[in-house]
This record gives C-alpha cells, structure tokens and sequence, in this order.
C-alpha cells in the first residue's frame, strides 16, 4: 500500500465532516399546517407620515442605540434611501409621488417575516425558525455565524455584528416576538405609528381588509397587496399608492425560495445518498490499490512514508 | 317597550324597511333612515336602546353624511382641547370652529365627519372610541382617527410631521397650560405659532448702513403688539405652502414699519453697520428703568396709545411730590417704617429693586431676616399709590 496515512486521513475526514453537515432539515422550512394562519401587519403606505416613530420605537424596544426620540427627528436624512443594520430594525424610506409631489410616498422596511423563509432554509443549525406565530426568529445561542442567511434572503434583510469580536450575532426584525407572545403587546412599532399606518393582526384577516381597502378607494391604491404572494408569501403586506417597484420593493415571483432549492439538496441527500457514493469510492479505490495497479506517487509522498 | 314586539317582527324580515319601529323608538334622525333596511345598521335581530349592536363603521351601506346648512356655523363649537391621548405628549389645541369655516374648500363637514348617520354630528372618539378594536381591523383606534385626520391635509401644506407643531410643548413634564388665546393670527385663534425672534435684513444700497435689526420677538413680548396689528393681509398659504415660509414681498420696504414708526426721515434709527442690539429703554432713552421701573408695563407710564415719549426723566413729571424717594411716606404700602430704619435710603433695603425680596444682610449681621422680623410695624390695607 503505497497511499501515506496522513494523506488517507484527509480524505476521509473531509468526507466525514460533509456527511455530518448536510442533515436533512426538510421540517424547518416546509409548509406547516398552520401557514398564512399566523399574524401579520398591513402597512398602509398612503397613511405613513414618514414621521420615524416606528424607528424610534424598535430601538427604544430592542435596547438597540439607546438614543432619545429626538435623535430620530431628522427627517431629512429620508430622501437617501437606507437600509437595515445590526442597530436598526427597521428604517424608514421617503419616494418621490409623481401623482402628488406634495405628498411623497414614505416606506418602512424591516424583515418580512416570510412563510416559507430562504433564511430558515439556508440555515445550517436552525438559529432560525418560524415560530409558531408566523414571527421569524433567531436563537443567538445556535448560531455557528455562517451568514448564509444574509446571503439566502431575497430582501437582504438580516445583517451582522461585524465589530464584535467574541459573540457577533444576526440582527434582523423580531416581530417583537417576546413582546406579542409573553407581554400580550402588539409590535412597538405598531403600537407607537401616530397614523396607526401599521395594523397588527391575523394575516388572513389583514388580507380581507387590504382587498376591501383596495375595492372602497381604487383611486388610492393600486391592485397589489405586496406579500400576499411574494416568495410565498410574507407576513408583513403592503399597500401602495404606486407600482411596487417605484418604492425600493424587489419584483419578486410567487414561489417560495426554498421550493426551488430544497428539492434539489433533499434528493441529493435522500437516503444517504452522498456519504454512500463517498464511501463507495474510497472503497473501490482502495480496491483498484489493493489489486497491485501502480498510483501514480509523488516524491514528497514518497518522504512521508519514511519519515513515518 | 312598546316597540320591541315591531322591532322582533321587523327584525325576522329582516331586509326589509321597517318603517313603524324606527318612527317610534329610535333616536333622533330615524326620520331619514325609513327607507332603509335595518341590518344596513344593527347586527342582530332585535336592537334595543340599551343594546342596540350597531355595526361598526364603515357600515356596509354608508349613510351619507347629513350637509351642514352655512347658518349653522355659529352653533359650531370654537375649538377643543384633545387631551385624552396626552400621556406621551401635550394636549393638542384644536380650532374646530376655523376648520368649520373652511368647509367650503372641501366637501364639507363630512370631510372628517365620514360615516355620520343623520342627526346629530358625532365627534372621532364616538366611533373611534380608544386603542384599535382587534373585531375591526379598518377602524383605527383614537390615536390614529386623530392624527390621520389632521396630518392627511397639513402634511401636504406645511410637510411638517414635527409632533410639536400640533402637541403643546411639555417641560419638566409639566404641560403648558392649553389657552384659546395663545396666539392670534389673521384675528382668529390659531394653535401653536412660535413667533421669530429677530430679522436682519441687507439693504446695501443705503450708505447709512447696510443692515436693519428687525427685532420681532421684542414686538410682541415687550411692546405687546397682536399678531394681527402687522400681519393684516396675510393669507393662509404664505405659511400653509407647499414650499417652506416665504418672506413677504413688499411694495414700499418701509410700509410694515411705517404704520407705527415715522420713516420719513432719520435713517440710522434703523439703518445701522451692524446688527444691532434689543430695546434697552436707558440707552434709547436716557433714563434708566433700573431699579425701581424695571417691572412695569410700558402703558403702565406711557399712557394713551402707542405714542411711546413725551414723558420727562424728572420724577416729578410723573410722582406727586409725597412719592419721591426722599418724602416717601413708607406707611402706604402698610409697612410703617420704625425709626432707624426711615433714615436707610430705599435701595438699602429694596437690594434687588421695589417689589422684589428684600436683603437685610447688608445691614444685619446677626441673620435678621424680612418678614420674619419686620423693621416696624403693619399698619392699615396696603393702598400703595401708582401700584
């Protein structure tokens, strides 16, 4: 046998670890029985003052920056879109209106909270999961900190604590789970909106009352309720005045994102399939060295068996 | 109840008008609801006065709002103070009676009273009664009825969302006391107008001097001036715009200062290098208010109008002879003076000026203090002269 031991161990380790790391997680992210039958929240675009209070509140909620409400009183910066970071949930976007340039259009972005979320999915060790409620939440303490799902989520929601060091975490929007399920509150965003442009409740009955808002005043939104259908379907529904994609929302299909990949790794790693193939061809290599056909042998390998 | 056996019978043909109950027993206004079916308004079948279920709005078929004759304007309440929210922020002073008269650029009343049955015109916290009812998801609790309400219009006017453009400031957590007179714009009350301190204006041309201090805030506080004795031909959309404040244009650049003050000759009065320096009457004037007239109102001794002058810095233009500091018979004001103390001079005594605390220490040593002890005795009502 001319294969050097060290060289035999890295293989075999190498299959190892991949066998060990591509469990089947088909739970975590396929439909359960009670999907689209959690809460949501109907952000009505057309009533949204773009006054930032949502902002104020998720961070006065969440301990996030600690800063006082006056710190979120620059309305100016809106005009600049922006995006989540580990310190903000939620931000608001301010979009010019072409029908009424008095009145621009204002967007709070946060996590989505899909049904059928890409994170969930991509997610390695189930940090994060659907809860029962349709919230999408994150269990630090899980994290390996792969990041893969900042790189599965189609909105680009969560972000990351770079600038820590020993216990960086994923931050995105809790729904304010803790808030909802023990507390009996409702979002502290929802509960701060002056206009309560925010509405909490059962996704389905949000959906019956976004369709009967669109029916009563078609003049003043269009006939989209963005998130009934998107990827699959997300928790927070959105109202417009304007096409969706005129306000930083991504023209996204109906499908969700984990029905397009799962099937694929799931059929790969049914019964076992990649630890066996692997196995399988080590042994039949093994076989082909035993039965006396020469490897091709480099030099180095050469040392290492006499140095051992 | 005389009518619930109609109401039970209507209410099993539910659908249909029901014309006697409705006459008999329901409230002011059935008149205009005959010819409607009853579940248009009530949920179930037999509605009671103290259990009436009506729906909640909007109700499937919408009443129509009841139009609000223009002679009815006078019944309309002047304004309402919405302080049932203001646990987080002030209350919010609300014109109702000048949103009222407004109408006319709208729809009318029902522009923010949607939804009204006929009759009486119901206020936003009759059906929008307090946090959102979760059984109505599209009616939006108090909180919301109000500000989409007010800021669905002057967000479009003013692009101001600032919560103190409506909510009366808090400090120290106390609340600024909520007054329909705190402010007067165009002789009508309006919330909340913070006026400007001070102008400067450049006027390059005048080889006097280049710049005009336009003290604004010296105006109202100290002169007393209403908004409306200078803004009288404003209109609602100088501040009301769709862009930010505009400056006023002017025909005559003098014609704001013109009405009170003569223009027409003594440029520097106005006209100086710089910016110049508030009201300060000893060095307008020559004659200090310190210490004894710091306090008073300028119509206190200027009086008769806006002619601010003619008085003579000679005490004895204004004093009776008795009331000067060296006859001053200090028994007027209900402190007779014993005798040592009638020989101190009154700022001896009056160390911060008349009417303010007294300081003993400047005399006493042994921690004396007024009122505690008195340097002579009460006497008679205090009737103090030119008080």
């Amino acid at each position: 046998m001319k294969v050097s031991r060290r060289g035999f161990f890295q293989v075999l380790g190498l299959g190892a670890a991949g066998a060990v790391a591509s469990p089947d997680r088909s739970d975590a992210s396929s439909p359960s029985a009670s999907l689209g039958e959690g809460m949501g929240m109907l952000v009505d675009t057309t009533e949204c003052i773009g006054c930032r209070k949502c902002e104020y509140a998720c961070d006065h909620a969440h301990e996030l920056t600690g800063q006082p409400p006056s710190a979120f009183e620059d309305l100016s910066i809106l005009d600049t879109p922006r995006r989540m970071d580990e310190d903000s949930f939620t931000v608001v976007n301010r979009y010019p209106n072409p029908d009424n340039p008095e009145k621009p259009i204002s967007v709070k972005i946060q996590c989505m909270h899909c049904l059928r979320p890409a994170c969930t999915s991509a997610c390695l060790v189930g940090a994060l999961q659907v809860a029962e409620n349709g919230a999408v939440v994150y269990e630090a303490w899980k994290c390996l900190g792969c990041r893969y799902c900042m790189v599965a989520c189609p909105f680009g929601v969560p972000t990351y604590e770079y600038h820590e060091p020993f216990t960086p975490q994923v931050r995105k929007c809790t729904f304010c789970h803790e808030r909802v399920t023990h507390e009996g509150k409702i979002p502290a965003c929802a509960e701060m909106c002056p206009p309560m442009a925010l509405t909490f409740g059962q996704r389905s009955e949000l959906l019956e009352l976004a369709h009967k808002k669109i029916a009563d005043n078609p003049e003043r939104y269009i006939n989209h309720v963005y998130g009934e259908h998107e990827v699959g379907g997300t928790s927070w529904l959105y109202l417009a005045p304007r096409e969706f994609e005129e306000l930083g929302f991504l023209k996204l299909g109906p499908g969700a994102l984990p029905s397009l990949t799962e099937p694929i790794q799931h059929a790969i790693f049914k019964f076992g399939i990649p630890p066996l193939t692997l196995y399988g061809l080590l042994g039949a290599m093994m076989w082909a060295y035993r039965n006396g056909d020469d490897p091709p042998v480099s030099h180095d390998m050469e040392g290492e068996t006499n140095d051992a | 109840m005389p009518c619930l056996p109609k109401i039970l019978i209507s209410g099993l043909i539910a659908g249909f008008p029901c014309l006697s109950p409705l006459a008999a027993c329901a409230f002011e206004g059935a008149a205009d609801l005959r010819n409607r079916p009853c579940v248009d308004c009530h949920a179930c079948n037999a509605p009671t006065r103290e259990a009436p279920c009506l729906r909640g709005c909007p109700r499937p078929h919408e009443v129509a709002p009841t139009p609000i004759p223009a002679t009815a304007t006078a019944d309309i309440p002047d304004f309402f103070v919405l302080d049932q929210l203001s646990d987080l922020y002030g209350p919010v002073f609300f014109p109702h009676k000048l949103h009222a008269d407004m109408e006319g650029m709208a729809q009318g009343c029902a522009v923010c009273h949607h939804h009204n049955p006929p009759g009486k015109i119901l206020g936003c916290k009759e059906c929008h009664g307090g946090p959102s009812n979760p059984e109505h998801l599209g009616q939006p609790g108090l909180k919301g009825a109000y500000h989409r309400q007010c800021l669905s219009c002057h967000r479009e006017w003013s692009h101001e969302t600032d919560c103190a453009v409506c909510h009366q400031p808090r400090e120290n957590g106390h609340i600024i006391p909520v007054t329909p007179e705190a402010t007067d714009i165009m002789g009508r009350l309006h919330p909340n107008v913070k006026p400007p301190g001070k102008w400067v204006y450049k006027t390059p041309d005048m080889p006097e001097g280049g710049v005009v201090t336009f003290h604004h805030g010296e105006h109202i506080q100290l002169f007393g001036l209403a908004c409306v004795e200078c803004h009288r031909k404003e209109n609602c959309s100088r501040c009301h715009g769709g862009t930010a404040p505009n400056h006023r244009v002017r025909t005559d650049p003098h014609e704001d200062c013109s009405a009170c003050h003569d223009v027409s000759d003594n440029c520097t009065r106005c006209h100086a290098q710089s910016e110049t320096a508030g009201f300060e009457h000893g060095r307008r004037t020559g004659f200090s208010l310190k210490p004894y007239h710091s306090e008073r109102d300028c119509a206190a001794c200027h009086v008769g109008g806006k002619v601010f002058g003619g008085l003579s810095p000679d005490c004895r233009s204004c004093h009776a002879p008795d009331w000067m500091p060296e006859a001053f018979d200090h028994k007027l004001t209900g402190l007779e003076l014993d005798e040592l103390h009638q020989e101190a001079s009154c700022a001896d005594c009056h160390v911060a000026g008349l009417g303010k605390p007294v300081g003993c220490a400047g005399c006493h040593e042994d921690g004396k203090q007024y009122p505690e002890t008195l340097p002579g005795k009460r006497v008679g009502d205090a009737t103090a002269p030119g008080k």
